[in-house]
C-alpha cells in the first residue's frame, strides 16, 4: 500500500517535471542556456590560460586551478541568468509607445523555484568555502617547512631590499634556490607597501613597525617579477624588481660570492 | 472654494512683509559670507598660530581653520541656521516663512536657496549628480589617456596619483547619492503618498552641506592634490600635501550630509506612508532606499571618525596611525573598510531596487517573490557589516581571521542571488517592452553577474593573494558599481524623467547612448581583467610593456563610454528643454507617484491617497501557475 502511493507520487512529480521541461518557452530557455554555457565555458577554456601570468610555484598553480574551477562552476549559473534573459528578449519582445497588453500570467511567487534557488546557491556557497579552506591550507605548506630559507624583505619609497640573514647579504634583486621553501619576513621603513611576486601568487603588505610573513616554494628556474601592489606615493609604479630562481648549486655559488652588498648583479 | 482662494491671496500678499531675513539669503550670500569668514579666520590664524619647529603642522592647522570658517560661513549665509536660531529664542518660523522656504511661487530662484520642497531638493541632487559624474568621467578619461599611451607615463606621477584619487572620491560621492539623492528625494515621498519629507529643513541641509564642500574639494588642486588615492591610507596620507586636509574635510562633511539624509529618508518611509500602505503594500524601492541609507547610518560615522583622527595626526601629531609612535596603519585600514564594504551596498541596493521597480511595469507581470526580495535586501545589509576584512586578507593584520571573513563574504552570494531570482522571475513569461528603462534591466543582469562572479574569485583567500591590488580588482568593482550601479541609476533616470521634468527622455539618443556605453563598458573592463590576470598593479601611472595591448583596448573602450555619456547628457538637456510632453503616467505604472498630475503640485496630492493593494497588480490571475 504505502510503497504504491509513494511510487504514484514519484510518477506524478516525474510527469510534472516532464511536462514542464517539454513546454515551448522552457525548451527555448534551455537552448539559450546551452548556448551561453557552451560559449562562456569555451571562451574561458580558450582565453583564460593565455591571459593569466606564467606560474613559478605550486601556489600559483593552485591559484590558476582555483580560478578555473570557480569559473567553470559559475558558468552554468551565469548561463541560467543570461539564458532566461535571452529567451524573454527573443520571444516576448514588444515595441511601441503604448504599454504591452496586460495578458501575462500574474505569477506572484513560486515556492519550488524559491526553494531550488536557495538550496543550490547555498550548496555552491559551501563548495566555495570548503575549497577555499582546503586550498588555503595547501598554500601555507611552505611556511611550515622546517628547512625553509628565511629572507628579510624591506620596502621603502620606492625600492625593495632583500636581506639573507644566514649569509649576511643584502641585495636589491631577489635570488632563490629552486624547490626550496622560502619564508619572507616583510616590513617597511615608511608607508605601507605590498610585496608581490607575480608569478608565484604570493602577496603580503609591508608595514612600518610590524613584520608580516608569507612563504612559497619556487618550482621553476627563471626570472620573475616583484611589484609593489599598494599605492605608496610618487614612484609606486616603478617600485619593482626581479626574482632570479636558480639551481641550488648556482644559489650556493651566488651566496658565497664576495661583497656583502651587491647592487644590481648580472642575471 | 472661495475661502481657499482668499487664503492663497492673503499668503501671497503678506509674504513680502512677514518673511524675515530668509528672503535675502541664497547661494550668493552663502558664498560671500563663507569667503569673508574664511579670509578673516585665515588672517587671524596666520597671526596667532605659533611658528614652531614643525612648520608643516602649522600649515595644516591654518588650512583646517580656514576650511572650517568657510564651511560655517557658507551654512550661515545660505540660511541653515535661521530656523534653529529662531527656535532657540522661542519663536519658530511662521507659516509664510515655511511656505517661502518650500519655494512657493518662486520659479527658478528656489533652486539657489535653502528650499525645503523635496521635489526641488530632488532636482538639485540630480543636477549635482550629473555634474559630479561629468567631472569624474573627464578624470577617468585622463587616466585612460595616460594608460593608453605605450606603457603610460604621459602625466607626471604626482599629478596622476591625484587624478586617480579625485576620480575615486568624486565617483564614490556621485554613486552614493545618484539614486537616493534625486529619486529618493523627489520620487520616494510621492511614492508613499506623503506631502513632503518628514524633516523638510534637514532635506535642504543635506543638500547644501554637499554644495559647501565643492569649493573645498576644488581647493585641493591648489593645495597639492590627494596623491594617496581616495582610500586615504595612512601613513601615506600623513605624508601627503595640504590637499589631504581638503580630502579629510570633504569626507567629514559628506558623512554628516549622508547621516542627515539617511535619518530623514528613514523617518519619512517609516512614519509618512499613506493610509493602507502596510509593509506588504509598500513599493520595493522604498525598502531598498531605506535599507541603503540605514546601512550608511552606522557605516559613515566610522569613516568620519577615521578622518578626524587623521586630521589630528596631521595637524597636532596625535599619532593614531603613525607606527613610529605607537599608532597603527592597520587601525586605519579597519576603520576605512568598516565603512568601505557596507558602502558598496549603499550604492548597489538602490540601483537594484530601482530596476526591480521598473521590471514589473515593462514586463507587465507582478514582481516575483516580493518577500524574497526583502529577505535578499536585508540579508545583504545584515551580512555586509561583517565582511570588511576581506579587503585586508594580505595586510598581515590577523591571518587567523581570513577564514571567518571568507565565510561571511561568500554567504553574501545567497541574498544577492535572491535579487537575481526576483528579477528573472519577473521577466520570465512576461512581456519585454523595449523602452530605455527596460534596456537597463537587461544590462544590469549581464553586468551584475560578471561583477558578482569575479567578486567570488576575490573572496577566496589564496586567489586574493594573487589578484589583490591588481587591475583585476579595479575591473571587478567597476562591474559592480558602474556596470550594475550606474546602469540601474540610468534606468531610473529614464524611468522617472517624465515625472520629474514633465517630458519624455529622447528615446533615439538614449538608445545610441545605451549601446555605446554598454559596449564600451564591456570592452574597457575586459581589457582591464586581462591585464589584471597578467599581473598589472592598480593605481600605476606607468607599466611594463607586456600590458600594452590590454591597456590600449581599455582606453578605446573608455572613450566609447565617454562619447556615449556625452550623448546621454545631450539627450537629457534637449529633452528637458523641449522633449515630447509626458502624460502623468506614460508607462502605465501603478505606484503612487504616477497617480499625481505632472508637473507635480507643491504638496503632491490634492487628496491623500488610500492604498488597498501592492503596486504590482499586472497580468491575469490564475489558480495555479508555474
Amino acid at each position: 500500500m504505502l510503497s504504491e502511493t509513494s511510487e504514484d507520487t514519484t510518477k506524478q512529480s516525474r510527469n510534472r517535471v516532464g511536462s514542464f521541461l517539454s513546454r515551448r518557452d522552457v525548451q527555448q530557455a534551455i537552448r539559450a542556456w546551452v548556448f551561453w554555457a557552451v560559449t562562456l565555458g569555451g571562451l574561458g577554456y580558450l582565453l583564460i590560460p593565455h591571459l593569466m601570468t606564467d606560474s613559478a610555484s605550486k601556489t600559483m598553480d593552485i591559484v590558476k586551478s582555483t580560478f578555473m574551477a570557480f569559473y567553470y562552476t559559475s558558468v552554468p549559473v551565469a548561463a541560467v541568468v543570461l539564458g532566461i534573459a535571452t529567451q524573454t528578449v527573443l520571444h516576448n519582445r514588444h515595441a511601441g509607445t503604448v504599454p504591452p497588453p496586460d495578458d501575462n500570467p500574474a505569477i506572484e511567487t513560486n515556492q519550488m523555484a524559491n526553494i531550488v534557488w536557495v538550496v543550490i546557491s547555498s550548496a555552491l556557497c559551501v563548495f566555495l568555502l570548503v575549497w577555499g579552506l582546503v586550498v588555503e591550507n595547501v598554500v601555507a605548506e611552505p611556511s611550515r617547512a622546517a628547512n625553509a630559507t628565511v629572507v628579510n624583505v624591506t620596502g621603502q619609497q620606492w625600492i625593495w631590499t632583500f636581506n639573507y640573514p644566514a649569509a649576511r647579504k643584502d641585495t636589491n634583486e631577489l635570488y632563490l634556490p629552486v624547490d626550496q621553501p622560502v619564508i619572507f619576513k616583510v616590513q617597511s621603513k615608511d608607508v605601507t607597501h605590498a610585496f608581490w611576486i607575480v608569478q608565484m601568487g604570493i602577496k603580503i603588505n609591508a608595514n612600518r613597525g610590524e613584520i608580516t610573513e608569507t612563504a612559497v616554494t619556487p618550482n621553476k628556474i627563471g626570472v620573475f617579477d616583484v611589484r609593489c601592489a599598494e599605492l605608496c606615493g610618487l614612484l609606486h609604479a616603478h617600485m619593482q624588481t626581479r626574482v632570479h630562481v636558480v639551481s641550488k648549486a648556482d644559489y650556493e655559488k651566488w651566496l658565497a660570492n664576495q661583497g656583502s652588498v651587491e647592487q644590481w648583479p648580472a642575471s | 472654494m472661495a475661502s481657499e482662494l482668499i487664503t492663497e491671496d492673503r499668503t501671497r500678499h503678506s509674504a513680502e512683509k512677514s518673511v524675515g531675513i530668509i528672503r535675502h539669503l541664497n547661494l550668493g550670500t552663502a558664498v560671500i559670507v563663507g569667503a569673508l569668514l574664511a579670509v578673516t579666520v585665515n588672517r587671524i590664524a596666520t597671526k596667532l598660530i605659533f611658528e614652531g619647529d614643525e612648520t608643516w603642522r602649522r600649515h595644516d592647522q591654518i588650512v583646517m581653520a580656514t576650511m572650517l570658517a568657510w564651511f560655517i560661513g557658507f551654512m550661515i549665509g545660505i540660511g541653515a541656521l535661521v530656523g534653529p536660531t529662531r527656535w532657540f529664542f522661542g519663536k519658530d518660523l511662521n507659516h509664510d516663512e515655511a511656505m517661502f522656504l518650500a519655494g512657493k511661487d518662486m520659479g527658478l530662484k528656489r533652486y539657489f536657496r535653502y528650499t525645503t520642497d523635496h521635489k526641488v531638493v530632488g532636482i538639485q541632487y540630480l543636477i549635482l549628480t550629473i555634474t559630479l559624474f561629468f567631472i569624474g568621467g573627464v578624470l577617468a578619461m585622463l587616466i585612460r589617456t595616460n594608460l593608453g599611451h605605450e606603457s603610460g607615463g604621459l602625466i607626471p606621477p604626482q599629478v596622476y596619483n591625484s587624478i586617480v584619487g579625485f576620480h575615486g572620491l568624486i565617483m564614490i560621492i556621485a554613486t552614493i547619492i545618484m539614486i537616493t539623492g534625486p529619486f529618493g528625494n523627489f520620487i520616494l515621498p510621492i511614492m508613499i503618498g506623503a506631502r513632503d519629507m518628514a524633516f523638510p529643513r534637514l532635506n535642504a541641509l543635506s543638500f547644501w552641506l554637499l554644495i559647501s564642500i565643492l569649493p573645498i574639494l576644488a581647493a585641493t588642486i591648489a593645495l597639492g592634490g590627494i596623491p594617496m588615492g581616495w582610500s586615504g591610507y595612512n601613513p601615506l596620507a600623513d605624508q601627503g600635501p595640504l590637499g589631504v586636509d581638503s580630502y579629510i574635510f570633504t569626507i567629514v562633511i559628506f558623512a554628516i550630509s549622508s547621516a542627515v539624509a539617511g535619518a530623514n529618508i528613514t523617518t519619512t518611509a517609516m512614519k509618512m506612508r499613506a493610509r493602507g500602505m502596510n509593509w506588504s503594500r509598500t513599493p520595493l524601492f522604498v525598502f531598498g532606499t531605506v535599507a541603503s541609507v540605514a546601512l550608511a547610518l552606522p557605516a559613515f560615522p566610522v569613516f568620519m571618525l577615521s578622518q578626524v583622527m587623521s586630521a589630528m595626526d596631521r595637524a597636532f601629531g596625535a599619532n593614531f596611525f603613525n607606527p613610529e609612535f605607537g599608532g597603527s596603519a592597520w587601525l586605519y585600514e579597519n576603520l576605512f573598510w568598516i565603512m568601505g564594504h557596507p558602502e558598496v551596498y549603499v550604492i548597489l541596493i538602490p540601483a537594484v531596487v530601482a530596476i526591480m521597480e521598473i521590471t514589473p511595469v515593462f514586463a507587465r507581470k507582478p514582481l516575483f517573490s516580493f518577500n524574497m526580495a526583502i529577505v535578499g535586501i536585508f540579508g545583504i545589509v545584515g551580512l555586509s557589516i561583517f565582511v570588511w576584512a576581506h579587503h585586508m586578507y594580505i595586510s598581515g593584520w590577523a591571518p587567523l581571521l581570513n577564514g571567518p571573513f571568507m565565510l561571511t563574504t561568500e554567504l553574501i552570494s545567497i541574498p544577492t542571488g535572491l535579487l537575481f531570482l526576483v528579477i528573472l522571475g519577473t521577466i520570465w513569461r512576461g512581456s519585454v517592452w523595449t523602452r530605455l528603462p527596460m534596456l537597463s534591466v537587461y544590462a544590469l543582469l549581464f553586468n551584475f553577474i560578471i561583477g558578482g562572479v569575479t567578486g567570488i574569485f576575490l573572496s577566496d583567500v589564496p586567489e586574493d593573494a594573487a589578484l589583490h591590488g591588481s587591475m583585476f580588482v579595479t575591473a571587478h568593482f567597476h562591474y559592480t558599481l558602474m556596470g550594475a550601479g550606474l546602469t540601474g541609476a540610468l534606468g531610473a533616470l529614464a524611468y522617472w524623467f517624465p515625472k520629474m521634468t514633465g517630458r519624455m527622455l529622447d528615446e533615439k539618443l538614449g538608445r545610441i547612448s545605451f549601446w555605446l556605453v554598454q559596449i564600451g563598458f564591456t570592452v574597457t573592463f575586459f581589457g582591464m581583467f586581462a591585464v589584471g590576470l597578467e599581473g598589472q598593479p592598480r593605481r600605476v601611472e606607468a607599466y611594463d610593456i607586456i600590458f600594452k595591448n590590454g591597456n590600449l583596448i581599455s582606453t578605446m573602450g573608455a572613450y566609447t563610454i565617454f562619447i556615449g555619456m556625452l550623448i546621454l547628457l545631450a539627450a537629457v538637456i534637449t529633452s528637458w528643454r523641449n522633449g515630447e510632453i509626458a502624460g502623468s503616467n506614460p508607462w502605465g505604472a501603478q505606484t503612487l507617484e504616477w497617480m499625481t498630475p505632472t508637473p507635480v503640485p507643491l504638496e503632491n496630492f490634492e487628496v491623500l491617497p488610500v492604498v488597498t493593494t501592492n503596486p504590482y497588480q499586472y497580468g491575469i490571475k490564475q489558480e495555479t501557475s508555474s
